[in-house]
């Protein structure tokens, strides 16, 4: 159990070290940050160029500065960010927690809608309602949730004028993200749910449960539902780790004061600091998310520790 | 049926929260809410040269001059100034009783530790100080007079003290608090005072009633940074913002706003000028004749009219009219085809000849403009390919390496509206801006006015060189587009800027 425990952790460094390098090195080639401060500046002259790149410690070989990130990033110190010199930290704090809510949001909305309507799906197999939440599912599937989210903007803050259109402020904010996030989350996991409760539904304690004369309900909630719950709790929390990284685009519409439009804001402004702290958090979440559930796998099931 | 009832419940739900949260748009009386696209992470005078930096400090900071809308230099914190020695020092008188927000008087020790503080070890870190490079010293003649001590005369240097790094900042505040805690909590003697600031998210600013302007109309200014030009459009609509700023309202969402009746456009020519520029150095656009052909094979009235919904106005220099040295005499070439199709023949350019066009894929208006641009190419013989490419792989990479192709995009304004910063840049030879161009006769009328301080005199000259560059057609001049602000009825007495530099000390709320 030990050798399977250090493996996959170093496994996990592994992936973080890579990518940091790569986001750090490929973010490089991207072009001068000074030139971007100056830009405006009509008679900047090579010196100015020099002063400002040295105040922001771009004059350090790269190795240098990729090792002072790696260095502070185990005392989340993530530097200065180029615009305006604020510690990265204190950027991140503020974005970390509203793009985390954000995402736990969207993943609610996503198991109420889909949950139900995967059940239904399956009881119903091969009828009309099964066939039509098939369809409905393709077409959420189908939506870009850039245009989801202006059409409900439209609907709900400009004609009806029930929720704010944009900025994290109270419970009403939370809901058009959310509902834009989670429908493109519904349109996979009502198929999952279908096919995992399919399976389930014809165990023989299914069988037994309705030869007991339990109620449909129960039978598909407390019964079939909770036995397949391992796998969809397994699936939802990895999705968690990939919101995380796909919310960029419904942050920037919602001006969601998150990671993604952080992250957005620094790739315009050749802010490293920032950039690399982003995309440093981001994968150490997703790579910890799977992390656990390799380990939670690996605890519970001895044929995966000796692979 | 359970499994309908919980879709039911989802509903119900869904629906319960729409309706019980409706939180209708409350503001108290007297405020104004701005949408800015950009947060410029600091506030400090010294740091940035973002525009959207400006509209929200030209409120909070005041300079010795000032400038407004109507871009008439008047007394700021200096009452009244007299330039010295030649124009190489200029002593300045100044305003009484004034204070910071925090208490601090204002006096000339502050002017002092401003420039000081410029032009030495904080200055070095950020882009301004090179803007103010003119000024050796400041020497406090007493508590009410400063002089400062010039390398060599900067004729524009009264206006460049109205705005950005030349913003008088308090020195004892930022001696005890820190310069860290100044970037975020500025201080200056402006006609709001600053109360919170919550990175990318928003700044809220207070009126400072000991203003020496006089108090504020608002109560309450606050901005919030919203970088999505449909996001900000929303906000008017459903009117939790009062005004979008520039540069944020697209061409194409400007009849969105105007079918609302809530709403209005309000616009006023900008600094911004555009032109498809040529490499003078190379290819076919080398022969002067060619590239006069090319300009007179365009119609920039209609693309003007058609794409730009008559937002913009034709240039004949690269300047507008606001621009110190606008030759009001000049007039853009006209559309001639057939001219243009006579000029390239007696210039041996056979029908078919190919142009490449460079540009920012990411300017969606300006892609339409060069479209339209390539069709009116074709129409006089010429293939025109558009390069777009990403914007700063444009401006520091391939404009300064001469790695263009025959024709590139250059959007130019200063906040400064003088022609000298637009020209030096573009014409003088070895400028980062001028990788073709080598004109010694050119050169000797860029460097002639930088030492002139009469300003009639120097203005001739600047007029001079925009012939100049016409005559010898170093660009397609395109047009001046103008500064749109998206404003709800209920703002009253707003008058727009053309260069983002907001002070809304007038403006009133319904």
């Amino acid at each position: 159990m030990a050798g399977f425990l250090i493996k996959r952790v170093l496994q996990a460094v592994f992936v973080v070290f890579v990518v940091t390098l790569t986001v750090s090195f490929a973010i490089r080639l991207t072009g001068d940050p000074a030139l971007m401060l100056a830009q405006g500046a009509g008679s900047i002259t090579e010196e100015d160029l020099a002063r400002i790149r040295e105040a922001l410690g771009l004059n350090q070989p790269f190795l240098a500065q990729y090792f002072a990130f790696i260095k502070g990033m185990f005392v989340f110190d993530f530097g200065r960010s180029f615009m305006g010199g604020t510690p990265v930290s204190q950027l991140i704090s503020a974005a970390l927690p509203a793009t985390m809510m954000l995402a736990f949001a969207s993943l609610i909305v996503s198991i109420v809608i889909s949950i139900p309507l995967g059940i239904k799906a399956a009881v119903a197999r091969g009828k009309w309602a099964d066939q039509a939440i098939r369809i409905l599912s393709l077409v959420g599937l189908s939506f870009p949730n850039f245009w989801l989210a202006i059409m409900l903007v439209l609907l709900f803050s400009i004609t009806l004028k029930w929720l704010p259109p944009s900025g994290m402020d109270g419970f009403a904010s939370f809901i058009m993200p959310a509902v834009t996030m989670g429908i493109i989350l519904t349109a996979t996991n009502v198929r999952l749910v279908r096919t995992a409760m399919l399976e389930t539904l014809q165990s023989q304690y299914i069988m037994v449960a309705r030869a007991k004369g339990l109620s449909e309900s129960k039978v598909l909630y407390k019964h079939a539902l909770r036995n397949c719950a391992i796998p969809l709790i397994t699936y939802f929390g990895l999705q968690f780790g990939g919101l995380l990284g796909g919310i960029v685009v419904v942050e920037r519409v919602f001006n969601w004061p998150g990671m993604g439009t952080l992250a957005f804001d620094a790739v315009g402004a050749r802010d490293y600091p920032v950039l690399q702290a982003c995309i440093t958090v981001l994968s150490l979440m997703i790579v910890g998310v799977n992390l656990i559930v390799d380990i939670a796998y690996g605890l519970v099931d001895p044929r995966i520790r000796t692979e | 049926m359970i499994n309908k009832k919980g879709i039911h419940a989802a509903f119900i739900a869904l629906a319960l929260t729409g309706s019980l949260l409706t939180t209708g748009p409350a503001f108290a009386a007297g405020t104004l809410t701005v949408s800015s696209p950009q947060d410029p992470g600091s506030w400090d005078p010294v740091d940035t040269f973002l525009v959207n930096w400006a509209s929200v400090s030209t409120n909070i900071f005041d300079g010795l001059t000032y400038r407004g809308p109507d871009r008439k230099l008047v007394p700021g914190l200096a009452t009244a100034w007299e330039e010295l020695d030649g124009g190489k020092r200029l002593r300045f008188t100044l305003r009484e009783g004034v204070k910071f927000h925090n208490g601090e008087p204002f006096n000339a020790e502050a002017v002092k530790y401003t420039f000081d503080r410029l032009l030495g070890e904080e200055g070095s870190k950020g882009p301004q100080k090179s803007n103010y490079a003119a000024i050796e010293k400041v020497e406090i003649i007493d508590d009410k007079t400063v002089d400062l001590h010039l390398k060599a005369p900067d004729p524009v240097l009264l206006t460049k003290l109205a705005g950005y790094g030349a913003m008088i900042v308090p020195p004892k505040y930022i001696q005890e608090k820190g310069e860290d805690y100044f970037n975020t909590h500025p201080v200056g003697t402006g006609p709001f005072k600053f109360v919170s600031y919550e990175p990318k998210v928003a700044i809220k600013l207070e009126a400072f009633a000991d203003h020496w302007g006089g108090a504020p109309k608002l109560s309450n200014l606050d901005f919030r940074f919203i970088a999505e030009p449909a996001t900000a459009v929303a906000e008017l609509q459903a009117g939790r913002v009062d005004l979008v700023i520039p540069p944020t309202i697209p061409i194409g969402m400007i009849p969105t706003i105007q079918g609302d009746d809530k709403l209005e456009i309000v616009s006023t020519p900008g600094p911004t000028v555009y032109a498809l520029r040529f490499n003078t150095r190379d290819g076919i656009t080398k022969d002067p004749k060619v590239r006069k052909a090319l300009i007179l094979g365009v119609d920039r009235d209609t693309i003007i009219q058609s794409i730009l919904g008559g937002q913009a106005a034709p240039i004949a220099s690269f300047q507008g009219e606001l621009s110190f040295g606008f030759d009001p005499t000049m007039k853009p070439l006209p559309y001639d085809p057939e001219q243009a199709k006579a000029l390239l023949k007696e210039a041996g350019v056979a029908p078919g000849a190919s142009v490449q066009i460079d540009v920012r894929g990411n300017d969606a208006t300006f892609n339409e403009v060069v479209q339209a641009v390539a069709s009116y190419l074709q129409l006089v013989g010429i293939n025109a390919t558009i390069k777009p490419y990403e914007t700063n792989v444009l401006l520091n990479d391939i404009i300064p390496a001469g790695k263009t192709g025959a024709m590139f995009q250059q959007a130019w304004g200063g906040w400064t509206l003088d022609y000298d910063n637009t020209a030096y840049s573009m014409y003088h030879s070895g400028e980062k801006w001028n990788p073709y161009d080598k004109d010694a006769d050119l050169d000797k009328l860029l460097e002639s006015q930088r030492s002139i301080i009469d300003q009639p005199k120097r203005e001739e000259i600047l007029k001079q060189i925009a012939n100049y560059a016409a005559d010898r057609a170093l660009e397609m001049p395109l047009y001046n587009l103008n500064a749109i602000y998206g404003v709800s009825k209920r703002v009253k007495n707003f008058t727009p800027v053309p260069d983002s530099r907001l002070r809304l000390t007038d403006v009133t709320v319904e």
